[in-house]
């Protein structure tokens, strides 16, 4: 790193810089102070409120606030989270990884196979892993869930009308518990075995060196992991949208959802944009959270 | 098969003062290799509906082994002039936004790596937080911007509003890999009397190649399975990508060509795969690794 010194280098750091930051400025940045001023307005996607919007003031957020729908979409969209993300993700994919980490005499290496076949839920496109799952959900006797169901005598099961939020918590689980068991597989065996050896030759328990060693140490790689599912989990749209569109009876309308039909399918710009920006609040907090330990990394 | 070779090639590995613990350590291992293996199968079973309708004749929306085999959905895909159309929109997307990420991200990561400025430091952690901003929290701006700017509909404005989704990520990982290029390179370089920009452009550029070609791949993979952006910004039939095409086919229930359906999701799910598991070492570092220099 150089410090600018003459104005030939700021010339040279502002012409280079210039391209990404326009780009970030005016998708990114402009759209997420755009997104409140709009929901200051009354603004709708067809007819006169289209062409000249009104401005509301907090009405669209006190709209908000009464809206039953919101709140059953901000609580599903928390609980998917908590349950796909944090749990299913996160805390599963840290045991598994742990259960099969190298430690002092035990080395367990993924195989290559082992390794792509990994990949692949989270390296498909989500309009892939959506349609296999409508495959292997549907609700006929014919489906492949439903048939294995059969050689137990239950079922046929209708997945996505009866079990529909369940379904897509699996999903999300199936789509990053393996990326996250091969992260903290990585992150456990770049451990300094010392530390391990030596609470092995004092006696300690698996339970312990687990939660006194093993955890405090990765306590960075852990948070980081769990802020950016926490994070990508909230923002998630196409997955859900394209098994689901958010039904039956929003069953499965999480916030991303929400937003999309309030703006997109009733024209509510006002009330699609007041909720894009509780879900932005929400998000930045947990960025800034996120970059933060970005900071302490170093 | 690789199960049997994999739990050999373990076993070699043990620890000789571990050896009389061998029995436990052996069902321990055979335990943990069964979870590895119960793991995958999770992981395959979705996929294998995809992979079995694509080559059958009489494909339905259910798993079923095909009893006579085809490649007519594959040639279907490629001739008829609906599945070609996808895969080219895709392709325009798709490589149009990672050359524009690439460009200005390499410039931009250069930069970032080389200079301290006033403010660098907030920006290099802003950019940071940018990453976290998804496409569902700034649609609806997004589709009024690209209203009132006219880009709704083209295939420019969805590449620059893909390119600009794939900025953050991309920016901090070049600038990691440029800070990896040994400064003295460079310096000895501007001493022998190359310009700063000879000097980024032919000595330090090709150092950093392999993280240019990360950055791109990574890029590549966001851009293309973009499922959102185009559902919002494109409506002309004629300018869909392959996400928009699986999504109208799949909710025009009744009519659906499996066969043609899966043999699409198979070709639009290789290069994601396969860039993927290419750029795989460079995606996990860039999760928590990669920000030496701040």
């Amino acid at each position: 790193m150089q410090p600018v010194r003459t104005w030939r280098d700021a010339v040279f750091v502002i012409a280079f810089l210039f391209p990404a930051l326009a780009l970030l400025g005016l998708f990114i940045v402009w759209p997420a102070i755009w997104a409140f001023a709009q929901s200051l307005t009354n603004r709708s996607l067809t007819g006169p409120a289209a062409l000249h919007p009104q401005f509301v003031g907090l009405e669209n957020y006190r709209r908000l606030l009464q809206d039953s729908e919101f709140h059953a979409s901000l609580g599903k969209s928390v609980l998917f989270v908590l349950l796909s993300a944090i749990i299913g993700q996160t805390v599963a994919g840290f045991f598994i990884a742990y259960l099969m980490a190298r430690r002092p005499g035990w080395q367990l290496r993924f195989t290559p196979v082992f390794a792509a076949i990994f990949v692949l839920p989270l390296a498909a496109p989500e309009t892939v892993a959506a349609l296999a799952w409508a495959s292997l959900t549907t609700g006929t006797p014919e489906g492949l869930l439903n048939r294995a169901l059969s050689l137990v005598g239950a079922g046929p099961v209708q997945w996505l009308q009866q079990y529909a939020f369940p379904v897509i918590i699996v999903v999300n689980i199936w789509r990053g518990i393996t990326f996250a068991m091969v992260f903290f597989a990585a992150a456990i065996e770049s451990l300094p075995t010392s530390a391990l050896e030596a609470a092995m030759i004092d006696g300690a328990t698996a339970g312990q060196r687990l939660f006194r060693i093993v955890i405090p140490m990765l306590r960075p790689q852990i948070l980081i992991f769990l802020m950016l599912t926490t994070i990508t989990t909230f923002g998630i749209f196409g997955l859900v949208y394209f098994l689901t569109r958010g039904g039956p009876q929003n069953a499965t309308e999480i916030i991303g959802i929400y937003v999309y039909k309030r703006a997109f399918q009733y024209f509510d710009i006002g009330l699609g944009s007041a909720a894009s920006v509780v879900l932005l609040c929400l998000l930045l907090i947990l960025g800034l959270y996120y970059v933060r330990l970005m900071k302490e990394q170093v | 098969m690789s199960r049997e070779l994999s739990a050999s090639r373990a076993h070699a590995t043990v620890a000789p003062a571990t050896q009389r613990r061998l029995g436990s350590q052996n069902l321990a291992q055979f335990g943990a290799y069964g979870l590895l293996v119960l793991l995958a199968i999770f992981s395959l079973v979705p996929f294998a509906w995809v992979v079995l309708a694509a080559f059958d004749a009489h494909a339905t929306i259910y798993f079923q082994i095909p009893r006579t085999w085809t490649l007519q959905h594959v040639i279907d895909l490629f001739t008829e002039a609906d599945g070609v159309r996808l895969i080219v929109n895709s392709l325009i997307y798709t490589l149009g936004a990672t050359v524009v990420t690439i460009i200005v991200c390499t410039m931009g990561g250069y930069v970032l790596s080389r200079f301290a400025f006033p403010g660098s430091r907030v920006l290099l952690l802003g950019i940071l937080l940018l990453r976290i901003v998804p496409p569902t929290a700034t649609i609806v701006p997004l589709y009024l911007l690209a209203t009132s700017l006219g880009f709704r509909d083209t295939y420019h404005g969805v590449i620059l509003v893909l390119a600009a989704l794939q900025t953050p990520l991309a920016l901090w990982m070049l600038k990691g890999f440029f800070d990896a290029v040994p400064i003295a390179i460079e310096e000895a370089a501007l001493v022998d009397g190359a310009s700063r920009l000879r000097a980024a452009f032919q000595v330090v550029l090709p150092l950093a190649g392999q993280g240019v070609a990360a950055a791109g791949l990574i890029g590549f993979i966001g851009a293309w399975s973009e499922f959102l952006i185009p559902l919002v910004l494109i409506s002309d039939q004629d300018k869909m990508p392959i996400s928009i095409g699986m999504f109208r086919a799949w909710i025009s229930y009744t009519q659906v060509d499996w066969g043609l359906l899966a043999a699409l999701s198979i070709t639009y799910m290789i290069p994601a795969v396969v860039f993927y598991v290419i750029a795989r070492r460079a995606l996990q570092s860039s999760i928590a690794g990669g920000l030496s220099g701040i």
